[in-house]
């Protein structure tokens, strides 16, 4: 009896999305690092997402052009490392000094300039959704 | 009051325990009074576990802030609906509210099949097996039963739960997570018992199906209410719990098609076994990353203790279910072969390939981050751009196989044959994708390519009504209407499952114009200044405020005209709630019949004082079909289930007991 | 608290009850042996399966015909296999064919 196709099929099929999925990885590169304010010494080249707690008020205006500014501190370790945060675009309703927000940019002298709309927080409660900026 | 919840868990913990005890001894040792002892422990479980649950919703009904969780997830201000809903809105209710269907649809599910002893002998202790880890979690880690000094009011629940969907939402998800255990558990018990039939398939059809779409549903719910509710514009944003929810539909619906291929050829016994464990495995694990917080999300609560005990549950199902199938491959062996890589059983390999590598891709992206953490110490992650390839790669041919599979005949199809059934499918997609890019939609190539499949599948689905009923008529006469009528009365399942593909469709070209080809722009504006969006024309007015009944609106007045005449007035803006000390965005949206899309208007950002409005408005053409697909998705699905008594009786007949040979 | 109590107590006694019924109702059955399925029934069944996929995909060849999924070249193709293999099927399942059941086995 002829051997059954199903095997090779299936075979082929594991190699082609192993192989979609290399490619993919290799060209658009393996993730975006999620980070704290005390690691971005190490990573001065390349976006990353910057994860912290708001600390004291923003100042500025998100939609002018000087963007608004706030400082994010460690979450986790030591919480007196801060780094001062330039952002523009939406700011989720949630956002405010005490919570935990996620920001995607890189640092440049100094200063944590975040990617426009990248800006999202965590709801501090259990099973309750937070805003999302895009 | 409380002692009688903390009780009747206690009883219900007991109880699951003796199931799974007495029913393995029962079902090894072949006693058939411990194994119906064992069956009735399960089923009493469900009577118990319904007191623990009358028992706290009592408690929120009545405000007994003397209960914490009460405390923690209401307020006297609470309407009553809501204040029930709570039972779901935190940890240990929700624990509690998956335990209760567990033990419903367990306790159903043995009830139903009692005569098929020895399988059920088998499927009482995995089902109890399953309900004794949450019983315990409920006991002895994660309490909804703990009392306190009752406080002058509770905590209040978050403002974005305080809507309809949160009635539905999660008791639906709850549905479908849940309902994959009952196939799980028939499937592992047809292992342990050795039978090699395909009972097991029989009396899960049903359930498989109804979890399903339970999931489905319960999915497309919450992405409408994120649309609505949290209004960022979107309706998925590939966040880890989202995800959580779509990878064991993915595989249930890798399942639901090759267990067809087991029922009709009697092949992919081992595959189907899988599936149906990497299904459920899946869901436990869905709940595993809602409830755990080990992976950021925005759904995600704080860390958690459970996070250590689920995964511990996950390693124990993945190892059991595993070891099991292995040791009992020699029964799993089947004769029979694919006979061609062109035939419908290999367009649904190649459907099922397609899922799982989809379902796999998304697994990779949402433990990506523990991973990297693990080996690099470093966490890494990945978003919408990853998701967004691999839905491309995978989406699109499984779309395009959607059309492909009901054209193709079982086991050889000539290629001549094809040839002739492709023909108008195939006309349909190319006069579709020149006419798009003859209207400018080559600016999207994944956009154009899902319009272009779309078609390929209306047509096939429509030929395949149209081919079936003149067909029916042909043989039995009538008018068309009886005709079709007939058609999907004596196929329900493969006519529900057209009607269901169709609803599939709805909703792949709806995202497909709804993210492919939507327009967004963002203005800062002064009262009486406009912005152009797409043909739309939006003039902000002035701003209104107004108190409810437990927030502040403030709301912008937002003049739409298009072509110079007035279309629509929207009222983007924020609620401010003082009791939680939140507030809420309220988004404004105009459906526009022309294009069954949507205007979508955000108030990013409102001065009260200078009044200045920064608006954010997206045009999103075809939306409105994702959410009509879900209906057609619903009606499809219950064609699919319904049940038909010329089968019934075969069924039955095939599996009397006692009727053998001599 | 007293209340709660008198209630947990009644409902452990009703679960229990329920749970101790198959011994109460039967303490001294004549056979407590759960039945398990014999070789001849578990044939009966595979073959049962065996016939109804045989007869659906004879159904499901025809209409596939009518239809035009299949060519009247293919079905001619097809259907003879299939209508040979749900004889076969037919044929074992009949009473007093115990001894065909072994033949048609073992001749695959």
């Amino acid at each position: 009896m002829r051997r059954s196709p199903a095997r090779l099929v299936i075979a082929l099929s594991v190699a082609a999305v192993l192989a979609v999925f290399i490619l993919y990885t290799s060209v658009a590169g393996a993730g975006t690092p999620q980070i704290q304010p005390s690691d971005l010494a190490r990573h001065q080249a390349g976006d990353v997402m910057l994860v912290g707690r708001v600390v004291g008020a923003a100042t500025g205006d998100a939609h002018a052009s000087g963007g608004l500014h706030f400082v994010l501190r460690n979450v986790q370790g030591d919480k007196s490392v801060t780094v001062p945060v330039s952002y523009s675009g939406t700011v989720p309703d949630l956002f405010r000094a005490g919570r935990e927000v996620v920001v995607e940019g890189s640092l440049h002298n100094g200063t944590f300039v975040a990617k426009p709309g990248s800006l999202s927080t965590k709801c501090p409660s259990k099973y309750a959704p937070a805003k999302k900026s895009t | 009051m409380a002692a009688l919840g903390r009780a009747a868990l206690l009883l219900s913990f007991g109880l699951v325990l003796y199931a799974l005890v007495a029913g393995t001894l029962a079902a090894w040792q072949r006693r058939r009074r411990l194994a119906l002892s064992a069956q009735n422990a399960l089923i009493a479980a469900f009577g118990s576990t319904v007191v623990a649950a009358l028992v706290l919703w009592s408690a929120l009904a009545r405000s007994d802030f003397s209960f914490t969780y009460v405390a923690e997830h209401t307020s006297r201000a609470l309407p009553l609906g809501y204040r029930l809903a709570a039972l779901w809105s935190g940890q240990e209710g929700s624990l509690l509210l998956w335990l209760l269907i567990l033990t419903g649809y367990s306790a159903l599910a043995v009830w139903l099949n009692r005569r098929t002893r020895d399988l059920v002998v088998w499927v009482v202790p995995v089902l109890a097996g399953v309900a004794s880890f949450f019983v315990f979690m409920l006991c002895f880690i994660s309490s909804p039963f703990r009392t306190a000094a009752a406080p002058g009011d509770g905590a209040g629940m978050v403002p974005s739960l305080q809507n309809p969907y949160m009635l539905a939402h999660p008791p639906l998800l709850y549905l479908g997570y849940v309902g994959l255990s009952i196939p799980f558990a028939f499937a592992m018990g047809a292992l342990l018992s050795r039978r090699t039939d395909e009972r097991w398939i029989v009396v899960t059809r049903r359930w498989t199906l109804a979890a399903w779409t339970f999931l489905g549903v319960g999915q497309l719910l919450g992405s409408h209410w994120a649309y609505v509710e949290i209004g960022w514009g979107g309706y998925y944003a590939w966040d880890p719990v989202e995800n959580a929810a779509l990878m064991p539909w993915l595989a249930a619906t890798a399942f639901l098609h090759s267990v067809m291929i087991q029922e009709k050829r009697g092949m992919l016994k081992v595959w189907n076994m899988v599936l149906v464990a990497l299904a459920f495995c899946l869901s436990i694990f869905g709940t595993f990353l809602t409830r755990s917080g080990v992976i950021n999300s925005i759904h995600s609560f704080s860390q958690s203790p459970l996070g250590g005990w689920f995964l511990g549950f996950i390693v124990v199902c993945v190892i059991f279910s595993v070891g099991l199938i292995y040791l009992r491959l020699p029964l799993l062996r089947t004769k029979t072969k694919l006979e061609s890589l062109v035939s419908r059983e290999a367009t649904f390999l190649y459907n099922n390939l397609l899922l799982v590598a989809l379902c796999l891709t998304i697994l990779w992206g949402v433990v990506y981050p523990l991973l990297t953490q693990a080996v690099t110490g470093e966490t890494r992650s990945v978003s919408k751009p990853y998701y967004n390839f691999f839905l491309h790669s995978f989406g699109l041919p499984l779309l395009l196989l959607m059309g492909i599979g009901p054209l193709v005949a079982w086991r050889r199809a000539s290629l001549r044959a094809l040839g002739k059934t492709f023909v108008v499918p195939a006309v349909a997609a190319v006069v579709t994708g020149s006419v798009l890019i003859a209207l400018g939609y080559g600016s999207s190539t994944p956009g154009l390519l899902a319009y272009t499949f779309g078609a390929f599948v209306a047509a096939s689905i429509v030929l395949e009504f149209v081919r079936g009923t003149r067909a029916r008529r042909a043989l039995s006469g009538g008018s068309w209407p009886a005709a079709l009528a007939e058609l999907v009365g004596r196929n329900r399942r493969r006519y529900g499952g057209y009607l269901v593909h169709a609803s599939i469709l709805m909703l792949a070209i709806g995202i497909a114009g709804s993210s492919a080809y939507q327009t967004v722009r963002e203005r800062g504006l002064h009262p009486g200044q406009s912005m152009n969006v797409a043909g739309y024309v939006l003039t902000y007015q002035r701003l209104e405020q107004r108190q409810e009944s437990n927030a502040v609106a403030t709301r912008a007045v937002v003049d739409v005209s298009r072509g110079g005449s007035h279309v629509t007035t929207l009222h983007p803006g924020k609620n401010w709630y003082p009791v939680e000390q939140m507030p809420s965005n309220e988004v404004s949206i105009y459906h526009d019949p022309r294009n069954i899309g949507d205007l979508f208007t955000i108030a990013d950002q409102i001065d009260a004082k200078s009044h200045t409005l920064f608006l954010k408005v997206l045009v999103k053409p075809l939306v409105n079909l994702i959410w009509a697909a879900g209906f057609l998705f619903v009606f499809g699905a219950l064609v699919a289930m319904w049940p038909d008594a010329v089968e019934q009786r075969r069924l039955a007949e095939r599996y009397a007991p006692g009727a053998a040979a001599a | 608290m007293t209340i709660a109590l008198a209630l947990a107590a009644l409902l452990a006694v009703l679960a229990v009850a329920f749970v101790a019924r198959p011994f109460l109702r039967e303490p001294e059955p004549v056979s407590d042996r759960l039945d398990e399925l014999s070789d001849l029934e578990r044939r009966r069944l595979e073959l049962s399966e065996e016939r109804d996929r045989a007869l659906a995909a004879l159904k499901e060849l025809e209409f596939d015909n009518r239809t035009g999924k299949v060519s009247d070249e293919d079905y001619r193709e097809l259907v003879g296999p299939l209508r040979r293999r749900a004889a076969e099927t037919l044929r074992a399942l009949e009473p007093r064919a115990g001894a065909r059941h072994e033949r048609i086995s073992t001749t695959r």
